[in-house]
């Protein structure tokens, strides 16, 4: 008896140790994966797409199902994918009740505009994609944790990105991670599935048959939470969002959430070329009042999507050091033993 | 006795990834946290269970039939990279009496799964460094 707990003991360990060494093995054998993936990907400019920007061309009509619903997919015989835009701060995405960017964001990026073209730069100014913390977003809502966390992270230029770890974003970060995605709506099926290229190779799923969230310890938190869609009219898509757990940022700039998020999507198709992305956040646990963001994700036509592991050769894991210039995947801090060193 | 330290090896690292994976970025005081306080020849082991409720931090000191019960959390961020963080709780000894506990640290690796909060810790007459790493 005692032996063969023993047995299945080792077993067990053998295939953890297998498991995470095969795990381990593979990120170090490609290239880097998210921070060096999503975030410092080639020619993925912000709000840009991968720098493939919007198509030209008169606005085509919004393709519909059979029912009058918008089809958020391809029309059939065509092919065709949404090119998600790589958005690193959602700060600079925050609109009002009409839907428009807010008057300080606007100029923020106006005063950042105008200190590239001064040879200023533009960095460090909010709205403007810099670098400023907390300070520079004013009209974010934060509390005295969040903003300190962001200060903490914008000074570290986002050094602890989850998605650096291939981690799958959260969230409104979905529709924001410089990668490819499809929707597959089913009517019959009650259920609308959305795939991604990147974002670790994620699939989502939002239920349409009129189920209530789980309660208790039944909603269970993950990275993308759970989804419940219902459509308003015959144009708007709206999921709401929650279960989320706390693996994630909203962005790669770091703004923080908690488990208590609870997102509210709208989704419209103006035209056949253009999705209209709308979010509210509402996170008791890291906002003092909900916030409103907003988007537009380009049709690619004639698109599939490729495959893309993130995981694979990520050798920024094995190069990021924390706080105390330990390496992440190395030895944890030992109790009554004060960490030497550093690179803060 | 080399078989059993390739067990312990591979239980060591069976248990390391997973602490990898189990990453947090919500409040990071929040979760769980384990350590010593104390002389470093006879130091007592603590282990800290904290949550965020979105107003305040909560939760208790060594849980269990002793646990002490913590009564407030009070933050500097005047540094964003070592938030001063003071844990006022409650506990009892062995007569059952009320004793207090206040706990004077630092909390820094804030973006690190391996928080590390450490300082000073005082509970009743003992004083003494503690540190505690989030588990």
């Amino acid at each position: 008896m005692k032996s063969s707990l023993r047995t299945a003991l080792i077993s067990a360990t053998a295939a953890v140790v297998f498991a995470s060494s095969v795990w381990v093995l593979g990120a170090q054998t490609q290239g880097d994966g998210a921070q060096g993936g999503a975030a410092a990907a080639p020619g993925r400019g912000q709000g840009g797409g991968r720098g493939r920007g919007r198509q030209a061309g008169p606005a085509l009509p919004t393709p519909r199902l059979a029912d009058g619903t918008v089809n958020f997919g391809r029309v059939p015989g065509e092919k065709g994918v949404w090119n998600t835009p790589y958005i690193t701060n959602m700060a600079n995405q925050l609109v009002g009740d009409d839907g428009q960017p807010l008057p300080e964001i606007v100029q923020a990026r106006q005063q950042a505009a105008a200190a590239r073209g001064a040879g200023g730069g533009g960095r460090g100014a909010g709205g403007g994609g810099g670098r400023g913390g907390s300070k520079s977003e004013p009209w974010m809502p934060w509390m005295p944790w969040s903003a300190a966390m962001y200060d903490y992270t914008s000074k570290n230029e986002s050094k602890y990105d989850p998605e650096g770890y291939c981690l799958p974003p959260g969230g409104p970060r979905m529709m924001a991670t410089p990668y490819q995605m499809e929707i597959l709506q089913m009517p019959d099926h009650n259920r609308i599935v959305m795939i991604f290229e990147g974002a670790t190779h994620v699939w989502r799923e939002i239920y349409m048959d009129g189920r209530k969230f789980p309660e208790g310890d039944l909603l269970n938190p993950t990275y993308l939470g759970y989804s419940i869609g219902r459509w308003e009219g015959k144009d708007t898509l709206v999921v709401e969002n929650t279960g989320f757990n706390e693996n994630s940022w909203l962005d790669y700039f770091g703004h923080p959430h908690t488990d208590k998020m609870f997102v509210t999507e709208r989704w419209t198709r103006p035209s056949k070329q253009t999705l209209h992305y709308q979010a509210t956040v509402n996170d008791p646990g890291a906002y003092t009042k909900p916030f409103t963001i907003a988007w537009e994700i380009p049709w690619r036509e004639g698109g599939e999507l490729p495959e893309y592991i993130c995981q694979e050769n990520n050798r920024y894991l094995n190069r990021l050091e924390d706080d105390f210039g330990q390496p992440i995947f190395g030895p944890r801090p030992q109790p009554g033993v004060k960490p030497t060193g550093g690179t803060r | 006795m080399r078989s059993r330290m390739r067990l312990v090896l591979a239980l060591t690292i069976a248990i390391a990834i997973p602490s990898i994976a189990g990453a947090q970025f919500g409040h990071p005081m929040k979760g769980q946290w384990s350590g010593e306080w104390g002389p470093k020849n006879n130091p007592n082991r603590v282990l800290l269970n904290l949550d965020w409720d979105g107003k305040e931090i909560t939760g208790v000191i060594n849980p269990g039939a002793n646990q002490a019960a913590v009564k407030s959390v009070t933050f500097d961020y005047s540094n964003p990279a070592a938030w001063v963080v003071k844990i006022v709780a409650e506990g009892k000894d062995a007569a059952g009496k009320p004793v207090a506990i206040t706990v004077d640290g630092k909390l820094e690796n804030l973006g690190a799964y391996t928080k590390l909060f450490h300082g000073t810790w005082i509970q009743g007459a003992q004083k003494g460094e503690f540190t505690v790493t989030r588990n």
